[in-house]
């Protein structure tokens, strides 16, 4: 035999193949229906968003992203253990460079799951099988989602755990920390669900990446330079631009999640934080239900 | 819409939708495949409404598009196996599946490189592949030949034949080169203008006609006057003579106007050379 063996089992396969051809066969086996569908597109979705079965061109961004977001988590736990565990961790100052970093991975990635089926033309494909318009369009910003929220979450997972693993006495401090488990969470959820949602309403629209990459940028950007605008008229309160823009109010409802307020909250305290989470979740959810509307129309 | 009016039915079998670009085809498969909603009427598919049983029959049938549909950086067995689970199939089962239909489709070693690199042929392969791997009962394949090379050509067509008489699975094929649709269709559905110009089984188009076609060796002319004077309707074309035969007659009938032709060639002294039956094509439907 002159042709290299293939890594796998794959010699045999094609030995049998060339011996007698198997032809067509039926199909008689299960149908797990819809439910099974959703799951491929979603699974499928959220290996696209970190690059997973893409080139190595497409692992860049997401491992940038990842690295970036690490390299403060490491910081501090490095300086903490230097100090003997001794120095409480600050959340809150991860937040910022946090979302900056999420934001640019939500308009890099986004693109990627709902511009792509665009432009390649898969969704007539993907509509005449158990896939509706409804439901790819849920199994998609449900793959953002829960790839932000990784992305969101590990950072301040990994100074919760270190800030309990570091201290000289874990029990004790983890009894002080219990109740932090569910900040880092509920700001993790919050954090994904907002930002998919823009994402994935801003995404759907065109089967151009760069387009689509733009534009979420664009939309963060300019939601910054409104609610800085608004911040100086008379009129409109601080609290009203702020949560114009996103990440903006994402970053306070953290600094009050982590109990952490900054000069400016300490003069003027910024209320309850469910007048934070209910607004950005609204937010997502109008990111939803733009992308459904789009995808009722989008041609397949 | 692009499509006025139409009623049509399909037969189970290999039918051809025949019309030029833009007649309507497209239009009608989308309806058929519930892409499209139609503004005004229905359209069964096995049974089912294609507005009302959307979810039925998408178990029933595979489409293949006529425009490119492949992402370029995946490869055709973790394509063809994706569509698999997305029509609802276990994970193991689409692998095997993909691996089944990639095989029956012709596409080998290749199946496991990315798809950008294909050639059309290859390409079309796959497309055709995907359309199979849920086991449909009905192919909607919308223009398979598009942009292949003649050997090409013969390939997909074969493959299209093979698979719509050997597996019992029905195939609605779409193109505007009927000479393809002749060797593999048993009927066909030609479209105009978004209006049904015909619906036919193929065989009752290109099947015998009730014209007789005459090649004599001697005076065709005397001979057809001789033939219009025994009753018989005749007409001279060239060198042949072309004997209409009388329909919905039984065969005593039949064999006096085949005496008539036998006797009014005697009468003429002319030889006869060639004595058919004239077959329909289907070109012959643009007339």
């Amino acid at each position: 035999m002159s042709a290299p063996l293939p890594p796998d089992g794959q010699t045999v396969l094609r030995d049998e193949t060339a011996i007698h051809d198997l032809g067509y066969r039926r199909y008689t086996g299960v149908h797990i229906g819809a439910r099974g569908a959703w799951r491929a597109l979603y699974w499928q979705g959220v290996r696209a968003m970190f690059g997973l079965g893409r080139s190595a061109k497409a692992k860049i961004l997401p491992v940038f992203v990842l690295l970036v977001s690490l390299l403060p988590t490491l910081g501090m736990l490095v300086a903490s253990s230097v100090a003997g565990g001794v120095v409480p961790m600050r959340y809150g100052a991860l937040i910022p460079s946090n979302l900056a970093l999420l934001a640019l991975f939500v308009a890099a990635q986004a693109p990627e799951l709902l511009s792509r089926d665009q432009q390649h033309r898969v969704l007539p494909l993907l509509f005449t099988r158990d896939v509706t318009r409804a439901s790819y369009a849920s199994a998609r910003l449900a793959a953002m989602a829960t790839a932000l929220f990784a992305m969101a979450s590990v950072p301040l997972l990994l100074i919760y755990f270190g800030e309990i693993g570091l201290a000289p006495k874990p029990s004790e401090t983890f009894a002080r920390m219990g109740t932090k488990m569910w900040p880092v969470l509920l700001q993790s959820s919050v954090t994904a669900i907002t930002l998919s949602g823009i994402g994935a309403a801003l995404a759907a629209w065109t089967s151009r990446r760069a387009y689509a990459t733009a534009s979420i940028i664009g939309a963060f950007l300019a939601a910054t330079a409104v609610a800085t605008g608004l911040d100086d008229l008379a009129g409109v309160s601080a609290r009203t631009a702020e949560l114009l823009d996103p990440l903006r109010a994402l970053r306070t409802m953290a600094l009050i999640l982590f109990d952490e307020p900054t000069r400016g909250m300490e003069l003027d305290p910024p209320g309850s934080v469910w007048g934070y989470v209910l607004p950005l979740l609204a937010m997502g959810a109008a990111g939803a239900t733009i992308l459904q509307l789009r995808l009722r129309k989008v041609s397949a | 819409m692009a499509l006025d009016a139409l009623t049509v039915a399909i037969d189970a079998g290999i039918t051809g939708l025949v019309g030029a670009n833009g007649a309507g085809k497209s239009t009608l498969v989308k309806i058929l495949l519930g892409l499209v909603d139609p503004s005004s009427g229905s359209a069964t598919l096995l049974g089912h409404d294609v507005v009302a049983d959307r979810a039925a029959i998408r178990a029933l049938v595979g489409y293949m598009p006529e425009h490119d549909c492949l992402p370029p950086e995946m490869s055709a067995t973790e394509f063809v196996s994706w569509l698999a689970r997305c029509s609802g199939l276990p994970a193991g089962a689409s692998r095997e599946r993909a691996a089944e239909v990639l095989r029956h489709v012709g596409l080998f070693e290749e199946r496991y490189r990315p798809m950008g690199g294909y050639s059309t042929g290859m390409a079309q392969r796959v497309k055709l592949a995907q359309a199979l791997v849920h086991d449909p009962r009905l192919l909607i394949l919308d223009e398979p030949t598009n942009g292949l090379d003649p050997a090409g050509r013969d390939d997909m067509l074969a493959l299209i034949q093979r698979t719509g008489r050997e597996f019992g699975i029905s195939v609605l094929v779409s193109s505007h080169l009927l000479g393809e649709l002749e060797r593999i269709c048993d009927g066909f559905v030609l479209i105009d203008n978004g209006r049904l110009v015909r619906a036919e089984r193929l065989g009752v188009l290109t099947g015998e006609t009730g014209t007789l076609v005459i090649e004599v060796d001697g005076d065709a002319d005397a001979m057809v006057s001789r033939l219009v004077a025994m009753g018989v309707a005749a007409q001279p074309e060239r060198q042949r003579v072309l004997v209409q035969l009388p329909t919905g007659v039984d065969d005593d009938m039949l064999r006096q106007t085949y005496d008539a032709v036998r006797d009014s060639a005697v009468a003429v002294g002319a030889g006869l050379l060639r004595l058919e039956r004239r077959r329909g094509h289907l070109e012959d439907l643009f007339r």
